[in-house]
């Protein structure tokens, strides 16, 4: 296929809104002064400034460790979980399933939160804790605690790929096992997990990936003891050093680019091998889910155990908390129930003007959002040679960019690019760094969704007498129509909880929830920060009850 | 002159070179069958007509327009080309009504909404799916879904139409009636046809002249007769019909005849490539044209018959000799023991 204009248009378009964020970024890191001051010069000062400076090296020592750690707790809970509901006769799995994804839509943030007021050193769960052994029994804010809360959180991020793998196995070598006479451990330990190991790996380097982007959790949880991770270094720069310093913030996100690269572009890599390895793909037939036998129960357990403390304990908490007048050790809690907090809500113009841009961004920027997406995956679908290279390699780039990194990228272009400067106290801003961040994920999202169209169908039109647009418009686009409202719903969940991504494009006129959240943490304001949780958990819930009604696959 | 000309089409994919230059041309009211194994590049050499994939060399002209040169760098879109197909999958739109699929291509070429009425109404009755019109493609049998990927490649009368193994996804039953009542159609509407098919009894059925093609290469081309009665090379005569094999080697001749000799036996056949005494041979003969003889007599071979299958309309017997194995055909069953089998001169080819 040769290069036409419209495909020139959407290439220029995609490449310019992916690549000038994080070119300003490296242009910025080589700056001495913020690049729209004239006495800025190029130089390395800032690397200096940065590398030598102890915060950092504990910053990037914190960031492994809990990319270490999380992955160390993420990878065995969550190929079990793979291996029990795709391959065993774990009771209720059907039920389960559903619920084992929530915490991906779940902003971290309020997680955080959650935690906090349910098992941090007031915690409603710590305080009766206490009651029963006479002191709190741990400590959540320490570098165990965000690590061992990051591993459970993230357990849904590989068992999404390791049960889509196992769910592609041919259950015949499985059988051929138990035939020989493997019990269900022996199949799990020597057949079924080896053989996927591809997508444990890719999964494992997923979640080593993320550790360094995470910014909510160490946000929360590390603060009240100065923990910084590299995320939470790069925001709390500005007030360490008391003036704005853009080009040693510029290093630090490009150090924290530097490492995330390299990982997405490795993940990138083991998706070829994972392919590979795809040789032994079954037919999908019917097939005897193996027995657990006696560890039946002691297995759901686990899994109840483990829904119980990433989704219920922080759900309940941050719930509870918003009904409560105030908290701590003496209140009872049946005599300080309250709703003035979500009275409270509605009396700050800027709050409720967050609550409303938070569904606008959701919904109409995730529709327009979608529609982008689409239109970029139309124009590489089916498509030979260069283009859908470029695009698949330029989808990386978001990949291995932080939220927190894309919005600070978009704030300083907003902030100094003239044409575009009027539109930073709007919601085009927010929604271009939104679409930016989500840009990979919604990529994929369409393009898996244009994969189910039979190429026939296509090339049956095309014969016909129809030309590539009018293909796209009478056969691809009605036949993805279905899987194009799912996207949409996922799409709107990720936007409505992202909160790092707006966190520096924050201004009258550019409130959300999320990065209101993290704006309210400063200030110490849990009874705001509660009420608006549980709104956006609401919203959140209602969109994913949605999709799960209409059939969205949660697993993309 | 011909409709549809094809010279000299060669493509590569992944280092396999699927078709290794082909030619065929194909008059209008002719439908050519283009038949091979899978792997033999007809499917590539169909849809490299319609324009869904671009061949590395060759020329494709179709009503004396060039679609295709690949010397010139020219490629007509697969829309522009005007042709029809029927896909193998049958390809039918599931978001669409039987109406709307069929009047796609007229709606495309802007006719107006009474006359594609009409049109798709008289194509829709012709194939047997009058009152379906309002259907969805889910709510058809699949006899009835083949019917509607015929008729919406017919309805905007393509001078030439492509069949991708049309009848294959049918049950052996209908794929039987449908042999006939295609070939029918597709006589009706004056069009060329490229027939591609892997099923000889299908090619032979339908087609006026077929194209045997194996690994990119044409093997031969002639009508139904001239294929299946004298094949021009051993993967020809192979691969059509039913067949036993005789190695041997070549011990005598006498010019169209020669002797093929295995270890304990000799038999007179057509000799049908240039062999020399002492040379290695290969004799193939039909199922169909052994008999079991009533005692020796020329070209008769003594065998133990060794298993006799029931196969409904005829018994099939399996005799062995010394070395030999071979297949007949008979109407009854046969008393363990030895027979002697005739093998005609004529029908026993030797490659």
């Amino acid at each position: 296929m040769k290069l036409s204009l419209p495909r020139l248009a959407v290439g220029a378009a995609v490449t310019a809104a992916v690549l000038a964020p994080l070119g300003l970024l490296v242009y910025q890191s080589f700056l001495s002064a913020p690049f729209f001051d004239r006495s800025a010069k190029l130089g390395l000062e800032a690397y200096e400034y940065v590398l030598t400076s102890p915060d950092f090296h504990r910053a990037f020592l914190s960031s492994f460790m809990v990319s270490f750690g999380m992955t160390a707790i993420a990878l065995p809970l969550g190929s079990l979980l793979g291996f029990l509901v795709a391959r065993t006769d774990l009771p209720g799995k059907k039920w389960l399933e559903p619920w084992l994804l929530v915490p991906v839509f779940l902003s971290p943030v309020v997680v955080a939160f959650g935690y906090v007021v349910a098992v941090g050193p007031v915690g409603f769960f710590s305080l009766w804790a206490k009651s029963l052994f006479g002191q709190v029994p741990w400590n959540l804010y320490t570098l165990a605690g965000v690590i061992v809360i990051a591993g459970l959180t993230h357990v849904p991020h590989v068992f999404i790929y390791v049960s889509a793998a196992l769910r592609g196995l041919d259950p015949a070598v499985e059988e051929a096992a138990r035939v020989t006479g493997a019990g269900p451990w022996k199949i799990a330990f020597t057949i079924s997990l080896p053989l996927v190991k591809p997508a444990i790996l890719f999964s494992g380097a997923l979640v080593f990936l993320l550790g360094f982007e995470l910014f909510g959790l160490p946000l929360v949880l590390g603060d009240p003891a100065g923990l910084l991770v590299l995320t939470t270094y790069l925001y709390k720069l500005t007030n360490l050093l008391g003036v704005p310093s853009y080009q040693l913030m510029a290093v630090v996100a490009v150090s924290i680019v530097a490492i995330t690269f390299p990982l997405v572009y490795f993940q990138r890599r083991m998706i070829g091998a994972a392919a590979r390895y795809a040789v032994i793909g079954g037919k999908g037939r019917a097939f005897r889910p193996l027995p657990l036998g006696a560890l039946r129960w002691p297995m759901t357990a686990i899994v109840v155990l483990w829904l119980l403390s990433v989704v219920v304990l922080p759900l309940a908490g941050i719930a509870l908390r918003s009904i409560v007048r105030n908290w701590g050790e003496g209140v009872v809690l049946s005599e300080s129930l309250t709703l003035d907090h979500f009275r409270a809500l509605l009396q700050y113009p800027n709050l409720v003007r967050g609550i409303l841009n938070t569904l606008w961004i959701g919904a109409g920027g995730g529709a327009l959002a979608v529609a982008v997406y689409a239109l970029i995956a139309l124009t590489a679908h089916r498509a030979k040679g260069l283009w859908p290279a470029w695009l698949d390699y330029l989808s990386l780039v978001p990949r291995a960019l932080p939220g927190l990194v894309v919005g600070l990228a978009f704030f300083w272009l907003f902030l100094f690019f003239k044409p575009i400067a009027p539109l930073r106290t709007t919601l085009v801003s927010l929604w271009l760094a939104y679409s930016v961040v989500w840009f990979a994920y919604g990529l994929k999202l369409i393009t898996a969704t244009l994969m189910q169209v039979t190429p026939d169908l296509e090339d049956a039109a095309r014969v016909t007498g129809a030309g590539p647009a009018r293909v796209a418009r009478d056969v691809t686009l009605p036949l993805i129509r279905f899987g194009l409202i799912g996207s949409w719903l996922l799409i709107f969940m990720m936007f409505v909880r992202e909160y790092s991504t707006g966190v520096y494009l924050l201004g009258p006129g550019t409130e959300v929830i999320g990065s209101l959240i993290v704006a309210l943490w400063g200030t110490g304001g849990l009874d705001l920060i509660s009420a608006l949780s549980v709104v956006e958990v609401v919203i959140v819930g209602a969109a994913l009850l949605a999709a799960l009604r209409l059939g969205v696959r949660l697993d993309a | 002159m011909p409709e549809l000309v094809a010279e000299n089409i060669a493509k590569r994919l992944g280092g396999n070179e699927i078709l290794r230059g082909v030619s065929l041309s194909l008059e209008r009211g002719d439908i050519l069958a283009l038949l091979g194994p899978s792997g033999s590049g007809k499917t590539t050499l169909l849809r490299s007509v319609a324009g869904l994939e671009r061949p590395d060399r060759g020329r494709i002209t179709i009503g004396g327009k060039t679609v295709f040169d690949a010397e010139k760098d020219l490629e007509i879109p697969a829309e522009r080309r005007g042709l029809g197909l029927v896909f193998q999958s049958y390809a039918i739109w599931p978001h669409r009504t039987v109406f709307e699929n069929v009047a796609y291509g007229l709606k495309l070429r802007r006719m107006a909404g009474a006359e594609i009425k009409t049109k798709v109404d008289g194509i829709l009755q012709r194939l047997g799916l009058g009152g379906m019109a309002a259907r969805y493609p889910h709510q058809l049998s699949g006899g009835q879904q083949q019917r509607v990927a015929l008729a919406r490649a017919l309805a905007y009368g393509p001078p030439v139409l492509l069949l991708d193994e049309p009848l294959s996804n049918l049950d052996a039953k209908l794929r039987e009636e449908a042999r006939h009542w295609i070939r029918e159609i597709i006589k009706e509407t004056n069009a060329g046809a490229l027939y591609v098919t892997h099923d000889q009894t299908e090619a032979l059925a339908i087609a006026d002249r077929i194209m045997v093609l194996d690994q990119g290469i044409v093997q031969q081309e002639g009508n139904p007769e001239a294929i299946y009665a004298r094949p021009a090379s051993p993967f020809v005569a192979e691969f059509v019909g039913s067949n036993n094999r005789l190695p041997g080697t070549i011990a005598g001749s006498d010019g169209r005849r020669a002797r093929l000799s295995g270890k304990a036996w000799s038999l007179w056949g057509e000799l049908r490539a240039a062999k020399k005494i002492g040379d290695d041979a290969l004799g193939v003969v039909r199922v169909e044209r052994l008999r079991i003889a009533n005692g020796p007599g020329e070209n008769c071979l003594k065998m133990t018959l060794k298993s006799a299958s029931y196969l409904g309309e005829r018994w099939e017997y399996l005799f062995i000799a010394d070395g030999l194995q071979l297949r007949l055909w008979g109407s009854e069953p046969l008393a363990p023991g030895e027979y002697w089998v005739a093998v005609p001169a004529e029908a026993l080819w030797l490659f």
